[in-house]
């Protein structure tokens, strides 16, 4: 498990747009959209939160995008199925690298601009975990989205993942009013990470029998 | 046992030749009792106390989201006897059911959008109820895209199917949603264990509209899939001499 965590983590490393793509995406989408309408400070600070979160959306996707059709058009994804017997587990290692390098960065920005459009410094580290949680479950679920449409464009990932993200969103929303009206956060967070952990259990298994059907 | 029964009954030639006498009935059966209902409750129901007239779209916006959720969870039923069993026919019906569910869902938001007007003053509102719906339409559009991308269409039928699995996840959130939030639509009128709080001269033109209209699309579904499975298997003998 070690080895493919370390090889996931050695490989997206080389793979520059991969990672800083999403990133740079994420701060841009924040720095426009509030310049690009012009709203005051007081309006800012009630919607900033939305902004945020159609961001984690876009660059959840974005980040999952290519995950992995470049493995499955070099042949190293065959290769590594045909070698681990457990294929799973390199889909399980696949997510956890980029949620550790994309996603917990995306969400560290998430949580700086909030951060910087007055919300309390007491509730960074809550919209911090926020967001880390909810990235948890949008990679996995775009991953099973991207492995569906494998080569076939991103359109047909939207189409097949956006669905299954949309409570997500609707539950990201409910935590969010929970941070911001100071009640019921515990709760919020204990079902966003029962659901985190159920769906990274369940969810490589899924995407490796998918991907087990591309290769067949 | 199980198995054997399957495939005994679930060879698509099986499926031809079951449903060759049955679909007429079927249609004349189901459009029918749609018209009955549809009769009943436009002309023959009385007026709402608080919605005059406008109530009457029941009749048809209650039996669409029910088929809209129901095809779904048939196609789940399919889906997973499709990767158990590896049973051809399931993924057929699959793909034969989607379009409808895609029609019938879109019906129901349509015609829940119209009656959204006089009751609620809105064409749309991010209800729990209406946007589950909505998402379950996209679902519906997501598995045809899906299945109309590859070429290979064994892999096309498993890929559709695991997506129909991991999507059925919403039926019972569309289900729940009234219940689990506090949404502009009320909660189920029409219980099949309880009493209902429809009134009887309403409930009974319902009641055969869902009938009516459960009939029509089974009907409509044969029809499909019979067409369908007529391409698939195009190149077998059996096909050719039914042709």
């Amino acid at each position: 498990m070690l080895r493919l965590i370390k090889a996931e983590s050695f490989k997206l490393s080389k793979k520059l747009k991969s990672w800083l793509g999403p990133l740079l995406i994420m701060v841009l989408v924040l720095i426009a959209f509030p310049l690009s309408i012009d709203i005051s400070q007081y309006d800012l600070d009630k919607f900033y939160f939305s902004i945020i979160v159609v961001s984690l959306l876009m660059t959840a996707f974005v980040a999952t995008e290519g995950m992995f059709e470049e493995d499955f058009e070099d042949g190293s994804l065959e290769q590594e199925f045909l070698i681990e017997k457990d294929f799973y587990k390199v889909v399980f290692s696949k997510i956890l690298v980029y949620v550790a390098f994309i996603g917990i960065p995306i969400a560290f920005i998430g949580a700086l601009f909030s951060f910087a459009n007055g919300v309390a410094i007491v509730s960074f580290a809550k919209i911090l975990l926020l967001l880390s949680l909810s990235n948890l479950l949008l990679f996995n679920l775009f991953a099973f989205g991207n492995a569906l449409s494998i080569n076939k464009g991103a359109m047909l990932g939207v189409l097949t993942a956006l669905p299954l993200a949309l409570p997500v969103i609707i539950l990201l929303g409910r935590a969010i009013r929970s941070i911001q009206f100071d009640e019921g956060f515990t709760a919020i967070i204990a079902l966003m990470t029962g659901i985190g952990l159920i769906i990274s259990a369940i969810m490589p298994i899924i995407i490796s029998a998918v991907l087990k059907t591309h290769i067949d | 046992m199980i198995t054997a029964f399957i495939h005994k009954f679930s060879s698509p030639k099986s499926f031809v030749n079951l449903t060759e006498k049955i679909y007429p009935f079927l249609i004349i059966f189901g459009v029918s009792m749609l018209i009955f209902g549809w009769a009943w409750g436009l002309f023959f129901a009385p007026q709402d106390a608080v919605q005059g007239n406008s109530y009457r779209i029941i009749f048809l916006h209650v039996p669409s989201v029910i088929f809209a959720e129901l095809i779904y969870f048939f196609m789940a039923v399919c889906a997973l006897m499709h990767l158990v069993w590896r049973v051809k026919l399931a993924a057929y019906l699959i793909k034969s059911a989607a379009p409808i569910g895609a029609m019938i869902t879109f019906i129901g938001l349509f015609s829940g959008s119209i009656w959204g007007i006089p009751t609620w003053g809105t064409w749309w509102q991010w209800d729990a109820r209406i946007t589950s719906t909505l998402i379950l339409f996209i679902m519906y559009l997501g598995i045809l895209t899906l299945h109309g991308s590859f070429s290979n269409l064994e892999k096309a039928d498993r890929l559709m199917s695991i997506l129909v699995i991991i999507g059925v996840i919403n039926i019972p959130i569309i289900k729940k949603s009234v219940d689990w939030w506090s949404t502009l639509h009320q909660p189920a009128s029409i219980s099949v264990s309880g009493s209902s709080s429809i009134d009887p001269s309403m409930l009974y033109p319902l009641f055969i509209s869902v009938i009516g209209l459960g009939f029509t699309l089974i009907a409509l579904g044969i029809l499909t899939s019979r067409s369908y499975i007529f391409t698939r298997e195009k190149n077998k003998r059996w096909v050719l001499e039914h042709v």
